[in-house]
């Protein structure tokens, strides 16, 4: 089942990177479809995110900067990332003040392929 | 379950030599570790003034966490720093939020917590590289670096010398269902370790939560694990234990339309998505809003 695959694929970049304390994946208009969220509100997070990559996205157009590869947020407690999946889907990351950021931006461009490719062969 | 991927005894020889070798060329400058967690130390005159990883709080963590420090007074030290050009640990003593001796033993510890991190776990390459800018607080005077390898093979030897083998930073702790009756006080920090110690978190999360070094975490939960008050897990993720809870997302059973695919709002859940602004934004952001006011009904005066 894709769902499956999706989420342990999400739970191995938590474990790979240091400093993931959960993750998410939602539907463009703000639906989950995979959470590993550790308590924080999935629903919310979803609908958010799902904003947030539709507002970063037209901030990267406005400015003329090109593909969005990343927006992040970064507070006194720790930091939230989002990446599009693709055109369908948004993949959220939860992470504490020691998150390892140069491991999170090498190491997620994988798993955006996995989750982009499991999505598309669910026929998606 | 306690069958750790045991770390080696001692700090792995490249960190060793590349800390003497820093210290006996008297480096300014920056040694960056690769590897897991990796990590960089920041030398100057060939001692240590600070140093920065992945795998344990650092000076910001464990003030802001512990509640040494607020975040507003800290935020105005930072400030007035950026803006005068004075050193930030002068700002922080001299607005009294933190006094200079704790400062200071709280900088030597964090950077000893660092090192500790670092060697325990997988070092892969160590290169000496010229002074970064950018550093907020630093020890003055650094830390020597015998002292500093001293202190984390002990560190490392106390770890290993527990009857049961010692989980590493990575691996999930979990309170024992029962261990802890209810009204029992067990003191010593453990009642906040076992009640963080959910299965998802590991000591290094933990030391995080808590603004605590990962050592110390390591540490009581070690002793935690000794007294059968946690387990450590160190299974790879997707294992039987992480599929016990799951349940299909309440999303995808409501909404999906094609199983397998994503879930799809239906058209009576879609928001009115609004004329130009909202044209482009999720219709869930309709639903946060409801949600939003929910909440702001609650907590308003009263």
């Amino acid at each position: 089942m894709a769902e499956d695959a999706l989420l342990a694929e999400m739970r191995t970049l938590r474990e790979r990177v240091a400093g993931i304390t959960g993750t998410a994946l939602a539907s463009r208009d703000g639906l989950i479809v995979r959470e590993d969220t550790g308590g924080v509100d999935p629903d919310n997070l979803a609908a958010l995110s799902a904003t947030w990559l539709a507002l970063a996205q037209r901030m990267s157009n406005e400015v003329g900067q090109g593909l969005l590869r990343e927006a992040m947020t970064r507070s006194t407690a720790g930091c939230v990332a989002i990446y599009a999946v693709g055109a369908r889907a948004v993949l959220v990351l939860i992470g504490d003040e020691g998150l390892d950021i140069s491991s999170l931006r090498r190491d997620s461009r994988g798993t955006l392929d996995t989750i982009a490719k499991l999505l598309a062969d669910s026929g998606v | 379950m306690s069958t750790p991927n045991q770390p080696v005894a001692t700090i792995p020889t490249p960190l060793r030599q590349a800390f003497i070798d820093c210290a006996a060329s008297r480096l300014s400058g920056v040694l960056r570790v690769t590897g897991q967690p990796g990590g960089a130390f920041h030398f100057s005159e060939g001692k240590i003034v600070a140093g920065e990883t992945p795998g344990a709080p650092g000076i910001e963590a464990i003030l802001l966490r512990s509640k040494r420090v607020d975040e507003s007074g800290w935020d105005a030290a930072f400030a007035a720093a950026a803006a005068t050009g004075r050193e930030m640990r002068n700002e922080l003593i001299g607005r009294e939020l933190v006094g200079a001796g704790e400062l200071e033993a709280l900088l030597r510890t964090t950077i000893a917590d660092a090192v500790f991190a670092v060697a325990y776990g997988v070092v892969e390459i160590c290169r000496a590289e010229a002074p970064a800018a950018g550093l907020l607080v630093t020890l003055e005077p650094g830390a020597e670096a015998e002292w500093l390898l001293a202190e984390t093979s002990r560190r490392i030897r106390v770890l290993r010398s527990f009857t049961d083998p010692v989980f590493n930073a990575r691996a999930r702790v979990i309170a024992v269902s029962g261990a802890v009756r209810p009204g029992l006080v067990l003191g010593e920090g453990r009642d906040e370790l076992a009640a963080l110690a959910d299965g998802r978190r590991t000591p290094r999360d933990l030391a995080f939560v808590l603004g605590r070094g990962v050592y110390a975490t390591m540490l009581e939960l070690g002793r935690m694990q000794a007294d059968g008050l946690i387990l450590a897990d160190s299974r790879p993720p997707g294992s039987p234990a992480d599929d016990e809870e799951e349940t299909p997302s309440p999303a995808v059973a409501d909404d999906a339309e094609t199983p397998g695919g994503l879930p799809r709002r239906r058209r009576e859940h879609a928001g009115q998505g609004g004329r130009s602004g909202g044209r482009d934004l999720p219709a869930a952001f309709r639903l946060l809003r409801l949600r939003y006011g929910e909440g702001t009904s609650t907590g308003g005066t009263g």
